[in-house]
């Protein structure tokens, strides 16, 4: 019984330090970033590192609200990623259903062409949606901006919806419909909660797409629409790199994701462990 | 000379005005017994400089009035100081012109995309001197003769567009015509730690020789100092910053009548240097390193020397970022074995948008011509009210100005001589080879000295692997 024990013990403790060592390789660069944070520029450039130092918050304050403040570009970040995100889940949603549950004309041409948007570089779509745009007078605009960014956002979310919902037994939206519950109605009570995990990592995936996104947010994007992504930049001049006010403000800009990632961290494992009412196949 | 004096109000003032009207008769009355004084006061003080001396000047500031316009500029401490000021342009003008701060990677994209599709977003941006010849050949943007040369748009008595470096106009120049007003320039400066050298006996260096050989006498890695630095990073702005200026310096002729040639004797000579001195005296990593690395690196005290742009002085004389603070020296570029010192003609200017319409490009004409004016560059510099001050003022009258020279030198030993003897001794306009296809060929070249430097080539075959990469771009 002892001797089970003790390798019960050493099992958990080498698991403890193969797991705390690997999730060490990822967390390092941000507990690294954290500390350079706090302190000066003259402690961060210090060789060796000094580890003993008196920490200040005056980088956050200028990242804040210093001349190159990142509070407007904070704001134009959530306007534009949240309404990404909503616009493409509203979309997503009954796109996804179709290409899964409805039999579409064209549906696999359809679902391809979906896809294939996907294999542009997105460096080559920037002249053409530079020249639309400006057309349409919607560079550096909110509405040309997430337009932009829903058409990469749309078919990457459809695609990830319909996995999901071909997940789902197809005889739950029978009953539904024995019910006589509309093709709605089924979406919204039957299909929609069976596949809030998914709708979780897809509204992950796509607010961390558009609140990171750099090459359309620089080039289609002013004054107007400014992301912070373009904003951190100042920190980043031809005179100097400003490290511990460029890592305040990114720690600063990473928070809504972190913030938005743990509330939907519930429905993503969930999402992730659906098994449990697998079934269905594309009909 | 036409002026809307009501217009030329600053915003508020007018209801300061009217309140005090209320509450005050007799001011009023004071007031309209002489509103000529009044509304002459408020137009005389900008926010940053005295507008009255702009007005002196013989052209219409209101010939663009409710236009707007957008500038492209990058991230940089002489623009933050420029948009500080911009509200001056605004009383001034009535033209309402914004900065847009744009990466440096990235405002050469979008210029080009703007520029070549037409669309006229930036009336006028930040231009990198090598991408002329691109503009030019396609027609993006106007020559600036037929501006400089129409009395109704330019007094050049107060303007006096000869008083900007001259190396500076040449870069912005093609075929001689002006096309763009330097805002910001650099000369390239030899910069050393004063204190290691005195101890050690040396001076700076007269010549490249003389470079290698105070490397080597103050390289100590031992004790964290190396010999110098020079930038490593590989990019048409970083490496083929300094080698350009080896080459020229080793002899170098870009041109053999229409051939760039890039694999010459002297071309692999200044690659050979470049490569042995930073091998030999260069922190390992030195590959990856631009400017702001090697600025970093000497405040931190572990480098000896580096050549880069004056205006690197700011952060090495930092206080708050470095700690040989008091113990810099400053020099030309050495000597090569043509004899020829070459600094960088590197600035940032203001080309107009040849898209735009005739009332917008008349703005972004006055805008270039404010922010190249010899108050611009003081308000911006020496009288700037922000701890920043810019040092690469782009007139050469400004480099005579005492309260100027004050201030740079402050900087360290013999900073000033060594930028004005620069200014007006070392610079080449064939520094970097001019064409079109500049984007393109310096990116090859970047590429082939880095690999040179890390060991991937050797430099013989590092160039000569350039050149044919070069021809084949230069036949297409």
């Amino acid at each position: 019984m002892n001797v089970y024990r003790h390798a019960r013990l050493l099992r958990t403790i080498v698991l403890m330090i193969v797991t705390g060592a690997l999730l060490l390789v990822w967390v390092l660069p941000l507990i690294w970033a954290f500390v350079v944070s706090l302190k000066s520029e003259r402690e961060v450039l210090a060789y060796p590192p000094s580890v003993v130092f008196e920490p200040t918050w005056s980088n956050y304050v200028d990242a804040l609200f210093g001349s190159f403040s990142i509070v407007d570009s904070l704001l134009t970040s959530t306007i534009v990623a949240t309404a990404t995100t909503v616009l493409t889940i509203a979309l997503a949603v009954p796109a996804a259903y179709a290409f899964a549950r409805l039999r579409l004309p064209a549906k696999r041409p359809l679902g391809f062409y979906t896809l294939a948007t996907q294999m542009v570089p997105p460096v080559g779509l920037v002249i053409p949606y530079f020249l639309i745009l400006n057309r349409l007078s919607w560079l550096d605009t909110y509405h040309g901006m997430v337009i932009v960014y829903l058409t990469f956002s749309l078919p990457f979310a459809i695609w990830l919806m319909v996995s999901y919902m071909e997940d789902i037994p197809w005889e739950m939206e029978e009953a539904a419909f024995l019910d006589r519950a509309s093709r709605l109605q089924t979406l919204w009570h039957i299909v929609i909660p069976q596949v809030r995990g998914g709708i979780a990592v897809t509204v992950i995936f796509v607010f961390l797409n558009a609140w990171n996104e750099f090459l359309f947010a620089v080039q289609l994007g002013g004054n107007t629409v400014r992301p912070v992504t373009v904003a951190m930049y100042n920190f980043v001049s031809v005179e100097q790199t400003l490290w511990a006010k460029l890592s305040a403000a990114a720690l600063v800009a990473m928070l809504p994701v972190v913030i938005i990632g743990i509330a939907a961290q519930r429905q993503i494992v969930k999402g992730l462990t659906v098994g449990a009412v697998k079934g269905g196949a594309r009909k | 000379m036409k002026k809307d004096k009501h217009n030329n109000q600053r915003p508020g003032t007018g209801t300061v005005r009217r309140r005090t009207i209320l509450k005050a008769p007799l001011a009023a009355a004071a007031a309209f017994a002489v509103p000529g004084l009044l509304i002459g006061k408020a137009q005389a003080a900008g926010k940053y400089m005295n507008l009255d001396s702009f007005r002196a000047a013989n052209i219409d500031w209101r010939m663009a009035k409710g236009a707007k316009i957008t500038v492209g500029v990058i991230p940089a401490g002489y623009f933050q100081n420029l948009e500080a000021v911009m509200s001056d342009f605004e009383a001034l003008t009535g033209v309402q012109a914004r900065l847009e701060m744009t990466p440096p990677g990235q405002i050469r994209q979008k210029a080009v995309l703007d520029l070549s599709s037409k669309t006229g977003t930036w009336a006028s941006h930040a231009a990198d001197p090598m991408y002329y010849m691109l503009y030019v050949a396609n027609g993006w943007i106007d020559p600036l003769d037929n501006y400089l040369g129409d009395a109704k748009l330019t007094d050049d008595r107060w303007f006096q567009f000869e008083d900007i470096q001259p190396g500076h106009r040449g870069a912005t120049s093609v075929d001689r015509r002006p096309y763009a007003v330097p805002f910001d320039g650099e000369a390239t400066i030899q910069i050393y730690r004063k204190d290691v050298y005195d101890a050690k006996g040396v001076g700076p260096a007269d010549t490249l020789d003389e470079y290698a050989a105070n490397a080597k006498t103050v390289h100590d890695p031992a004790n964290r100092l190396w010999g110098c630095a020079l930038r490593g990073f590989r990019g048409a702005g970083q490496n083929m910053y300094i080698y350009p200026s080896l080459f020229r310096a080793y002899g170098g002729e870009w041109f053999d009548g229409k051939r760039v040639v890039v694999d010459s004797p002297e071309a692999l000579a200044a690659l050979e240097y470049y490569v042995s001195l930073l091998n030999s005296y260069a922190p390992s990593g030195v590959e990856n390193w631009n400017w702001p690395d090697i600025a970093d690196a000497f405040g931190q005290g572990t480098l000896g020397s580096y050549i880069d742009a004056h205006g690197s002085a700011a952060v090495v004389a930092n206080p708050e970022k470095s700690k040989v603070v008091g113990k810099i020296g400053f020099a030309r570029w050495p000597k090569g074995p043509s004899g020829k010192r070459v600094t960088s003609i590197w600035n940032w200017s203001f080309p107009i948008n040849g898209a735009l319409s005739k009332k917008d490009k008349h703005a972004t004409w006055l805008f270039a011509q404010w922010a190249g004016s010899r108050e611009v560059q003081i308000a911006t510099s020496y009288d700037f009210p922000g701890a920043y001050k810019r040092t690469g003022a782009n007139r050469g009258s400004l480099w005579k100005d005492p309260k100027f020279l004050d201030l740079m030198g402050k900087f360290g030993h013999n900073y000033v001589k060594a930028a004005t003897e620069s200014f007006a001794k070392d610079t080449d306009p064939d520094w970097r080879p001019r064409l079109p296809q500049w984007p393109a060929v310096g990116d090859t070249m970047a590429t082939a000295i880095q690999s040179a430097l890390v060991g991937q080539a050797k430099p013989k075959e590092a160039l000569k692997e350039a050149q044919k990469k070069i021809d084949q771009i230069l036949k297409v």
